[in-house]
């Protein structure tokens, strides 16, 4: 008959091994397995839907990129739970192709676009085919200023039934100077009071403090973006920059970039010479600086061509600062293309068509 | 009480090398496999955690959306959906590479879509062909150099000579030849568009046309030096056209303005477009063995909403360019703009 005291030595001898191995297994194995499993999801979902946009490196976050590694080392143990992921995998890509815009996710920055814009007859035509770039981008905020009184049905109606995540700001660039003709008060360049109107709106929208990442980005309505350049800004530190196709009476301009990846001077023709010889499409400033440094604006007035860029650079960083993308600067993922202005002689004094169409 | 003790002690010395055994071969299978324990640390688990909650966010949502969709986008099961063969011609200049980007974006959101390129090339060129592969569109690849006397020189008005016709009459060959191939012959589904690489389009438009049983119609924007151009309709049917350019032509239509059933250019094996007609008279050359006025048929909510536009990309220009090249120092050719 077994004693109390003999059952108490048991258990006292016993229970030191059964806690150490089954700690062990806890720590060890389990999150072992969840590693493995999880990655290879979260690698098949999360990474291959940005893949469909052709993007080799997908950068998440640092954390991401190591899970990427570590899942890739793993892939060969987990090939045999691909056949059957294989079908949902299928699925969720082709409906991120066609589900319009891309779900939200919480870990990618936000992209906030600056667009101006103002009635002329291509607009809609731009601003449609611009939505239908931006609708293949995740985690995107179409700022849209109108130059013009107060906003228009047909920019309203456009952003609605686009379903992008947008806001819809006017305000118009007075004309008198145009007339006075006053060559000593140049006028103001276009599209630079709407542009620090939505500058203005991040501003009071977002709080310095908080941690929403998000990137400012503009974007002229009748430029060219590829995919790839979305990707390429999400990761911007301060001010990231790459060349832009069309500019400046060349095929491309570009900054220039030294061995350590340091921009050091600008590859252009027209003035280089400048503090940021850039165009409006060839930078991303973090949203983080831009509500860091409140009072840094594009500059109204007395500003000579081509140094509007510089304007607002010059005050939130310096040459050093920023960041070469698009491989060191030598991709373009951004083309000046410009729409021609369409010749509408037909349509005579009166006009020959139904003015309540929309075009 | 000896024996009773010795006994007790055999048991626990037994009991303890069991345990410590198993624990042994427990530690010794562990080391067979890959153990990544250096790694696995708070921050880690939390990431995975947090990134697991947010793809089954994602596919709540898609599952959401999914279901407020249509039934009809089955990716997985043979989809009803008549394809639309949209034929692109097009051709080596500054802004092509943009041009087609651009509108690679676009049909990137239309289901069952198919792209036919055709370029103006004696040689199918890496610029396309890469374009082409990373776009992730379901597409055609073809190339048809335009003779000599036809091909516009570099001071040629647009209006001088007719662009494409070779190129969409290439395009027409190769989707007789490749649907012929097809089992169910002329029996098949699907509406052809010709759809130049400077024009704007909707991805309504896209829509509309897919169900087009012969040949159907809609306005256009900013073409035939007017805002719009659009088939007058009445009834239901349409009855002429509004347009500011020789309104007497069969079909004063623009290219973008129209769109015919694959079963229509499977029957009519020779209609094509005719590169020797006079200005403005393409589209009817290739329309007139095909269709009646009255046959076609109005979309766009009876050609009232202008869903397409005749936009024009304007020549970039190249003034210093040009002068650095003739000093030796123009920008790296291996720059693929």
């Amino acid at each position: 008959m077994p004693k109390r005291r003999d059952i108490l030595a048991i258990v006292l001898i016993v229970l030191p091994w059964t806690l150490l191995i089954t700690v062990w297994h806890q720590s060890a194995i389990a999150p072992l397995l969840a590693i493995r499993k999880a990655c290879h999801h979260l690698v098949k979902e999360i990474f291959i839907i940005p893949e469909r946009l052709a993007v080799r490196h997908h950068r998440l976050s640092d954390d991401g990129v190591e899970r990427r590694r570590e899942a890739g080392g793993q892939a060969q143990d987990s090939k045999e739970y691909c056949a059957s992921d294989k079908d949902i995998v299928e699925v969720v890509r082709t409906e991120y192709v066609y589900t319009r815009p891309p779900p939200w996710s919480d870990v990618l920055p936000t992209i906030h676009i600056i667009t101006p814009t103002y009635s002329r007859p291509v607009q809609k035509a731009e601003l449609t085919r611009l939505a239908n770039t931006f609708l293949h981008v995740p985690n995107l905020h179409w700022i849209l200023v109108e130059d013009s009184q107060r906003r228009t049905p047909l920019v309203t109606r456009l952003l609605r039934e686009t379903g992008l995540n947008y806001t819809h700001l006017n305000v118009e660039t007075p004309r008198n100077y145009k007339l006075r003709g006053d060559t000593r008060d140049p006028r103001i360049p276009r599209g630079t009071m709407q542009r620090n109107l939505a500058l203005r709106w991040l501003r009071e929208t977002f709080n310095a403090n908080s941690s929403q990442a998000g990137i400012v980005y503009f974007a002229d309505d009748d430029n060219t973006y590829s995919l790839e350049l979305f990707e390429e800004m999400r990761s911007t530190r301060k001010v990231s920059v790459w060349p832009v196709a069309f500019v400046g009476g060349l095929r491309y301009e570009s900054p220039k970039v030294n061995a350590a990846g340091k921009v050091y001077g600008w590859k252009t023709v027209f003035d280089p010479h400048r503090p940021f010889a850039i165009d409006m499409a060839g930078f991303a400033i973090n949203l983080r600086l831009i509500l860091f440094k409140p009072q840094a604006y594009f500059k109204l007035r007395g500003v000579k061509g081509g140094y509007q860029e510089s304007s607002l650079l010059r005050e939130l960083v310096t040459l050093n600062d920023l960041e070469p993308k698009a491989a060191n600067c030598t991709k373009i993922l951004v083309w000046h293309t410009r729409t021609e202005k369409p010749v509408l002689v037909n349509e005579g004094k009166k006009g020959f068509t139904d003015p309540n169409v929309e075009i | 009480m000896a024996t009773r003790m010795k006994l007790k002690l055999k048991t626990v010395f037994v009991l303890y090398f069991m345990v410590s055994l198993m624990g042994l071969v427990y530690a010794l299978m562990q080391l067979g496999q890959r153990c990544d324990c250096t790694e696995h640390d708070m921050p880690k688990d939390r990431t995975i955690s947090r990134l697991r909650g947010e793809l089954h966010r994602l596919q709540e949502q898609m599952r959401k959306s999914e279901a407020t969709k249509q039934p009809q986008k089955q990716p997985l099961k043979p989809t009803p959906l008549p394809i639309i063969y949209v034929i692109t011609p097009t051709y080596a200049r500054l802004v092509q590479k943009a041009e087609l980007t651009r509108l690679s974006q676009t049909f990137l959101h239309v289901p069952q879509l198919h792209w036919i390129v055709v370029e103006d090339s004696p040689h199918k060129t890496p610029l396309v062909t890469d374009l082409l592969v990373k776009s992730g569109l379901t597409y055609t690849h073809l190339h048809m150099p335009t003779a000599k006397d036809r091909k516009m020189q570099e001071g040629d008005p647009s209006w001088l000579k007719p662009r494409g016709v070779e190129q969409r009459n290439e395009g027409l060959r190769w989707l007789r030849e490749d649907r012929r191939a097809q089992p169910g012959g002329d029996n098949q589904q699907g509406v052809v568009y010709f759809a130049d690489d400077d024009n704007t389009y909707s991805l309504q438009i896209f829509e509309e046309m897919r169900n087009t049983m012969r040949v159907s119609v809609w306005p256009v924007g900013l073409v035939g030096g007017m805002k719009y151009e659009r088939p007058v309709v009445e009834g239901g049917k349409v009855v002429r056209f509004h347009t500011g350019w020789r309104p007497s032509r069969p079909f004063p239509l623009d290219m973008a303005g129209f769109a015919v059933s694959l079963k229509l250019v499977l029957t009519n094996a020779e209609a094509c477009f005719d590169g020797e007609a006079p200005m403005g008279f393409l589209e009817s050359s290739f329309l007139q063995g095909l269709v009646t006025m009255d046959e076609l048929e109005p979309k766009a909510d009876n050609c009232s909403k202008v869903l397409v536009w005749h936009t024009r990309t304007e020549k970039p220009k190249m003034k210093r360019e040009e002068a650095l090249q003739a000093q030796g120092l123009g920008s790296d050719p291996a720059v693929e703009v």
